[in-house]
C-alpha cells in the first residue's frame, strides 16, 4: 500500500467567534482576516512538514487547489510543488490538482505539470479535478452548467498536448489553438500517473475507469461513511468488467497518532474542532450553484458534506463523535493501526491520503503526529495490497540529480 | 388562432421540443417567462387573454423533456426565439418578457428590429451596475427564495408560488426545479448578467415599455431606468411589488400592458 501526507494548508488564526459572526470560511470570507505576516510563517511551517514527511518516509506529499478559502491558503499548488521538487528527493509529488477548466488554455497545466516532472525526475502524479463550486463557479465566475463539458475538453487537450508528437491545431468549443506544441513535455511516459479526486458522482466513476485514472474519495467525513461510497465505487467497477485492483481508488483520512488514546483527545482535540466547526463552516448557498451538478447525480441523493445540514450536525459534535463516527481514527499507535486497517480494506483503497496537520494544529504537534505515524504506523499496515501491482505510481529515473549548492560547481 | 380555453402545442424548434400554451382572442402576444414562476397559467395570463391571443413558449432546459445543450450563448438564443415565431406563423407580435425573457424579447428587436412589434420589459435582465448589484438567486438557498422574489414574501401570491414543502419529497422537487431553471438562466447570465446587451439596445426601434417593481430585489430599479435610458422613446411603468410583479399585482401588470398595446 501506498500512503501520502496531505496538506490543506489551513489558516490557523481565525477568531473565536468566526462560525458565528461569519456566514462562510469559502467565497466570501472577510479579506481583513487574512494576516499576511502570519501566512508568511504558515507557508514556511506547512512546507517544512511537508518536507518532513519526505525525510520520514512517506510514499508521497500531497497539495491540492482552492480559491477564496481560508482552510487552503493554496490557490496554486504548482508553486508549493515546485519548492518540494527541490526540497524532497523520494516522495512522489502528488498534484490533486489542477482544476482544469480554470486555466486559459488549459496548456498551462501541461507546461507546469511537464516543468515538475522534469524537475522532480519524474515523481509527478497529476491530478485534475473538476473543482467544488466554490472554487470554479463562485470564485472564478465559470458557468454551472458548462463546467464540465469545459473540463472534459480541456482533459482532452492537456492528454493530447502530453502524448502527440508533432505540434498540432486544437479546435475546440471552449479553446482554440492553432499551435499547440508544449515544451518541455512530461518525462514519465507516455505521461504521469493521473488521479481524479471526486465527490462521489456516478459519471466521474465511469469516465475514470474509462480512462484507466484512479479515483480518490476526497472526504472530509472519514472511512465508516466512505466505505458506503466506496462500496458503491467498486460496485459500478464491477458493473463495468474492471478489475478489482485496490491501487484503482484513493481515500483521504484524518488521523491523530498520540501515546494513547487519552493523550490523543487531550493534545488534539480543539485543532479537530476547528477543522469542522471553522474551517467547513460553507454558507448553504456556496454548496452547489445551481448546475454544477447533473440532476442525475442530484436524484442519485448524493450526500452533501458541506451546506447547512451538514454543518449544523457538525456544530454539534464533539471529539468523542468524530472519533466514533470514524471522521478521524485517533488514539495510541495500536488503537490507530487497528482502525486503520478496518478502514483501508472495508475502503479497499491502495492509495491511502492521510491528513495529519488538521486545522490549527501547530507545527510541533503535527511533527509529533507526523513522526509517531511513520515510526508506529506505518510499518504495521504498509504490506496491506502487497500481492497487488500499483500501475498508477511514478517511474522516477533511478539517478536523479538533487538541488545543488549555488555557489560553484564541484 | 382563437381559442378561450389554455391549448398547448408542442412544436420543433431546430431539434428543440418546444411547449407553447396559447389562449385568448385578438392580436398575438408572445410571453416571455423569467427564471421563476414559468411553470402554471397564471392570472395575469388570463387577463391578458382577454384582449390578446397569448403564446407562452416553455423556454428550452426548462421542462423536464428539453434541454438547452445545443444553446450556448445570446446569438443561438435569440436565433432559435425567431425560429420560434416563425413556427407559430407570427410576423412582429407584441413580445412581452420577463427578466431573462426580457432580455431575449431586447435582443430580438435590437438584432432585427422588425421582427417585434412592440416590446415590452418586465423585470429585465442584462444590465450590471456595481452600485446596486441586486441578490445573488443563484447562491440563495431555496427556503430564502420567497423574501428575495417577492415584496412581502408572506403574500397569498408568494406562498401560492413557493409553497412550504408539506414533506421531503416536495422539499427535493422543489429543489431540483430551482436547480433546472438557474442552471438555464446561469447559461446566459452567469456569474454577472451584462452580456453586451447595453451596446445593442440603442438599434431598438419597437415602441417599448419597460415595467418595474420597486420593491425588486434581484432587478433593482435603477437597472430598469438603465434600459429605459438606452432605449429610444422607451416608457416606464412602476409597480408597488417585488421581481414577481406580474404575479403580485396580475391586474395592474396586464391593464398596464394592455393599454401599450392598443392600437
Amino acid at each position: 500500500m501506498k500512503i501520502s501526507w496531505f496538506h490543506l494548508m489551513p489558516y490557523r488564526f481565525l477568531p473565536k467567534d468566526f462560525e458565528d459572526k461569519y456566514r462562510s470560511v469559502w467565497v466570501d470570507v472577510p479579506s481583513h482576516l487574512f494576516e499576511a505576516n502570519k501566512a508568511h510563517q504558515l507557508y514556511n511551517e506547512y512546507l517544512d512538514e511537508l518536507e518532513f514527511a519526505d525525510e520520514v518516509g512517506f510514499d508521497g506529499i500531497c497539495v491540492n487547489e482552492h480559491h477564496n478559502n481560508a482552510y487552503g491558503i493554496m490557490p496554486s499548488p504548482n508553486i508549493t510543488a515546485a519548492t518540494l521538487t527541490r526540497r524532497t528527493s523520494n516522495a512522489a509529488i502528488i498534484v490533486l490538482g489542477n482544476s482544469l477548466a480554470l486555466y486559459n488554455p488549459p496548456l498551462r497545466v501541461a507546461e507546469e505539470f511537464a516543468m515538475l516532472d522534469c524537475i522532480s525526475g519524474g515523481r509527478l502524479v497529476a491530478g485534475f479535478p473538476v473543482g467544488t463550486s466554490m472554487d470554479t463557479n463562485f470564485a472564478y465566475g465559470l458557468t454551472p452548467a458548462t463546467l464540465r463539458e469545459k473540463y472534459y475538453e480541456a482533459h482532452d487537450l492537456v492528454m493530447k498536448a502530453w502524448t502527440e508528437p508533432e505540434p498540432f491545431a486544437f479546435n475546440g468549443k471552449y479553446n482554440q489553438v492553432r499551435y499547440a506544441n508544449i515544451w518541455p513535455r512530461p518525462l514519465q511516459k507516455p505521461h504521469p500517473p493521473v488521479w481524479i479526486p471526486g465527490g462521489g458522482s456516478v459519471e466521474t466513476w465511469e469516465w475514470t475507469s474509462r480512462m484507466n485514472y484512479v479515483y480518490c474519495y476526497l472526504s472530509y467525513s472519514g472511512y465508516k461513511r466512505g466505505i458506503q461510497v466506496m462500496d458503491g465505487f467498486w460496485k459500478e467497477m464491477d458493473r463495468l468488467g474492471v478489475d478489482d485492483n485496490p491501487y484503482r481508488a484513493g481515500f483521504l483520512q484524518l488521523v491523530c497518532v498520540s501515546e494513547t488514546d487519552e493523550k490523543a483527545k487531550e493534545e488534539y482535540a480543539e485543532h479537530v474542532e476547528y477543522f469542522y466547526k471553522k474551517c467547513l463552516h460553507v454558507y448553504e448557498g456556496f454548496a452547489d450553484a445551481p448546475g454544477y451538478r447533473t440532476i442525475r447525480t442530484l436524484k442519485a441523493g448524493a450526500v452533501a458534506q458541506l451546506g447547512a445540514a451538514a454543518n449544523q450536525k457538525r456544530q454539534s459534535m464533539t471529539w468523542d463523535d468524530f472519533v466514533e463516527q470514524g471522521y478521524v481514527i485517533a488514539g495510541s499507535p495500536k488503537t490507530v493501526t487497528e482502525n486503520l486497517r478496518k478502514a483501508v480494506e472495508g475502503l479497499r483503497v491502495g492509495h491511502l491520503m492521510v491528513l495529519l496537520q488538521i486545522g490549527s494544529m501547530p507545527k510541533d504537534l503535527t511533527m509529533k503526529n507526523t513522526e509517531l505515524f511513520a515510526t508506529e504506523v506505518f510499518p504495521e499496515v504498509k504490506g496491506m495490497w502487497d500481492e497487488y501491482e500499483d500501475y498508477w505510481w511514478p517511474e522516477p529515473m533511478e539517478q536523479r540529480e538533487v538541488a545543488g549548492a549555488a555557489s560553484a560547481a564541484d | 388562432m382563437t381559442t378561450t380555453q389554455q391549448d398547448g402545442a408542442t412544436l420543433n424548434i431546430g431539434g428543440i421540443d418546444t411547449a407553447v400554451a396559447v389562449k385568448g382572442n385578438g392580436p398575438p402576444l408572445v410571453y416571455l417567462h423569467g427564471a421563476f414562476g414559468y411553470r402554471d397559467w397564471h392570472p395575469f395570463l388570463d387577463n391578458l387573454a382577454e384582449n390578446f391571443t397569448v403564446y407562452a413558449p416553455l423556454h428550452p432546459g426548462f421542462g423536464e423533456n428539453s434541454t438547452v445543450d445545443d444553446i450556448d450563448d445570446i446569438l443561438d438564443l435569440t436565433l432559435y426565439h425567431y425560429d420560434l415565431l416563425d413556427a407559430l406563423n407570427l410576423n412582429a407580435p407584441a413580445v412581452v418578457g420577463h427578466f431573462l425573457g426580457a432580455m431575449t424579447a431586447a435582443e430580438m428587436a435590437a438584432l432585427r428590429p422588425g421582427s417585434v412589434g412592440k416590446l415590452v420589459l418586465a423585470a429585465p435582465a442584462g444590465i450590471w451596475l456595481d452600485e446596486t448589484p441586486g441578490a445573488d438567486y443563484y447562491a440563495t438557498p431555496m427556503d430564502e427564495m420567497r423574501a428575495i422574489l417577492f415584496a412581502d414574501p408572506q403574500s397569498p401570491a408568494a406562498k401560492a408560488l413557493l409553497p412550504e414543502p408539506a414533506d421531503d419529497l416536495e422539499r427535493g422537487t422543489q429543489i431540483i426545479e430551482r436547480v433546472r431553471s438557474l442552471a438555464t438562466v446561469g447559461k446566459f447570465l452567469w456569474p454577472i448578467p451584462d452580456k453586451g446587451i447595453k451596446k445593442r439596445l440603442g438599434r431598438i426601434t419597437a415602441p417599448t415599455l419597460i415595467i418595474a417593481g420597486d420593491q425588486d430585489k434581484i432587478v433593482p430599479l435603477a437597472h430598469a431606468q438603465e434600459f429605459a435610458d438606452r432605449i429610444t422613446g422607451a416608457t416606464t411603468h412602476i409597480l408597488p411589488a417585488g421581481h414577481m410583479l406580474m404575479l403580485e399585482e396580475p391586474a395592474k401588470f396586464a391593464a398596464e400592458i394592455t393599454t401599450f398595446l392598443q392600437p
